[in-house]
């Protein structure tokens, strides 16, 4: 299901949605939480953000940007920009499935 | 598990990270703490989070020196190490809390100071310095002695700024603009308690604590947020006021000071400025039920510093181009104007003397100025301070101090006028006495000086 984001194990869900709040422009880590938190309702905790946010940039899908060193802002790269597609797609397919399957029910 | 433990926990538990992973993100986690309001659920993500660093090949730089193992081996030989390992960082964590300040926000000295405020026995004062939101500072200094201010700490805060009246909690503007609270019991160690997010929009320009520092309002640009803080880690949303929105014709309303949101000495009354020539009366006896009692208009101007009376029955603004309006508040439903002095900005001077600046500035540079206003203690006189700053690159300003007699029923007479170079800008009355502070517009510096003939 997960396809690219399998081998990020218990943070593939949170680098889903640090890539959604990266897409609308470079942010740093608490405003990331803050702003995950306003859209998804997710409150996300230090440990998990950068736990995700190392391996989001180890795999290239996040770039830093200068800013400090305390609030080092990032921006989604192209790579990261494809990968949250992918994923996006997967999870409107089941969606989709899931709300076929509980109308017909 | 208290808060304050919880964050102790948490900064423990950063250190336990690897080595090369702190060196890379220690610093943004430990700002993101900073700012996050720590719990169970935090100091359990931070040690699953260390755990599973040094769980990961490419921060278990050892492997290649060691037997090889199978995943789970290494799995049990890491909880075997990183779970002890932990415990006993928890155990010393007494001995290793001087290390834990490494963590504490450093922010600069620079920046021009926006707002003071003093705690009611004058001994502590809060000034924040402007910026940007990352990095506005809030400074608490010692003020016991005027003529050496102590400087115990600064923290990430900036305008608006205030601090209780008992000197034990400051409010400032968190990141993204809304009210914070700060345990400031500790002077020299300031700790955050609360972020105020709860029915609040719009820019924050003001701040006010009621006289038993039970209640914090907050004024944005549309309204004004009341909540109870007894408990300042446990904060409660009273109600939210909707008053005219303020229009300032400044960028962003932050330049407006913060004597513009006022209680009445018996904390039965707030006003707040509003509109573009207002202020809105409210009645907060009951906080969690306040009521508009009147919309006073002023002088086609908005008002940037508001006063009571000790005796809570006038109100004083005074106007951003510089003209005083006294409300007498004889009902609660019907405030009276008694007394208008206008012009008062063009008799204020500059740091020559003189009725202009000293060298030609741009448009707009003619009204220029920050205001201060203050009853006497008795309440029979009322001062109202106007900073005239040279255009730039001058740091040379003139403080400029307008004194009338008050009568009873809120007449104003015999002005006397008393002039004083300074650089510095943005004046300051501590209530109930004749001591100003100006804020620096360089340094983020305060300069405290006493009002002459006033005091012994």
């Amino acid at each position: 299901m997960h396809g690219k984001f399998d081998d990020l194990g218990r943070f593939a869900d949170p680098s889903v949605l640090i890539l959604t709040s990266l897409s609308d422009g470079p942010k740093h880590g608490y405003a990331i939480m803050t702003d995950v938190s306003g859209f998804s309702g997710v409150a996300m905790e230090p440990g998990t953000l950068y736990g995700a946010l190392s391996r989001l940039e180890r795999r290239g899908w996040i770039r830093p940007l200068d800013g400090g060193e305390r609030r080092r802002p990032y921006e989604i790269t192209a790579a990261g920009q494809e990968v949250l597609a992918e994923q996006l797609r997967s999870m409107q397919q089941i969606v989709r499935t899931g709300r076929q399957r509980t109308a017909t029910a | 598990m208290t808060p304050a433990l919880a964050d102790r926990l948490c900064r423990v538990l950063v250190g336990c990270y690897p080595s090369r992973w702190k060196r890379r993100y220690a610093e943004e986690l430990l700002d993101v703490l900073d700012q996050h309001r720590a719990g169970r659920r935090t100091v359990l993500s931070l040690a699953v989070g260390a755990l599973s660093t040094h769980l990961d090949p490419d921060y278990r730089m050892e492997i290649h020196l060691m037997p090889r193992l199978s995943r789970d081996a290494w799995m049990g030989v890491g909880i075997a190490v990183t779970v002890p390992a932990c415990v006993l960082a928890i155990v010393v964590v007494p001995q290793i809390f001087k290390n834990i300040s490494e963590s504490h926000w450093h922010p600069s000295n620079g920046g021009a100071v926006g707002t003071i405020a003093f705690s009611r026995d004058q001994r502590i004062l809060v000034s924040a310095a402007g910026g940007p939101p990352w990095s506005a500072t809030s400074t608490l200094w010692n003020v016991t002695d005027q003529a050496r201010p102590r400087r115990l700490s600064e923290f990430e805060g900036g305008n608006p700024t205030t601090i209780s009246p008992d000197g034990r909690t400051a409010a400032t503007s968190a990141f993204g603009g809304q009210p914070a609270l700060w345990n400031v019991t500790r002077p020299r160690h300031p700790a955050r308690e609360a972020v105020l997010s709860a029915g609040f929009s719009g820019g924050l320009w003001g701040e006010a604590f009621s006289p038993d520092g039970r209640v914090l309002a907050a004024a944005s640009t549309s309204e004004v947020v009341l909540w109870n803080v007894a408990n300042p880690a446990r904060p409660r949303l009273l109600h939210t006021l909707a008053a005219a929105p303020l229009q300032t014709g400044n960028p962003g309303n932050f330049d407006v000071g913060d004597g513009d949101l006022v209680f009445s000495p018996n904390g039965h009354l707030l006003a707040s400025a509003s509109g573009g020539d207002q202020v809105t009366l409210w009645n907060v006896t009951r906080p969690a039920q306040p009521t508009r009692i009147a919309t006073l208009t002023g002088p086609r101007d908005y008002f940037t510093a508001l006063a009571f009376s000790p005796g809570d029955n006038l109100l004083a603004g005074v106007t951003y181009h510089g003209s005083v309006r006294v409300f007498r508040l004889t009902g609660p439903a019907a405030p009276l104007t008694v007394s208008t002095r206008r012009g008062i900005l063009a008799r204020a001077r500059f740091s020559g003397g003189q009725r202009s600046p000293s060298s030609p500035c741009g448009p707009g540079c003619d009204v220029t100025a920050s205001y201060a206003l203050e009853f006497t203690p008795d309440g029979h006189a009322l001062t109202v301070m106007i900073n005239r700053p040279e255009p730039y690159p001058s740091t040379s300003d003139r403080d400029t101090v307008f004194t009338w007699q008050v009568a009873s029923s809120g007449a104003l007479s015999d002005l006397t006028t008393f002039f004083r170079n300074v650089s510095d800008v943005q004046p300051t009355l501590a209530p109930g006495d004749r001591i100003v502070a100006d804020g620096s517009m360089l340094n983020g510096g305060v300069h405290l000086w006493t009002l002459p003939g006033l005091r012994p």
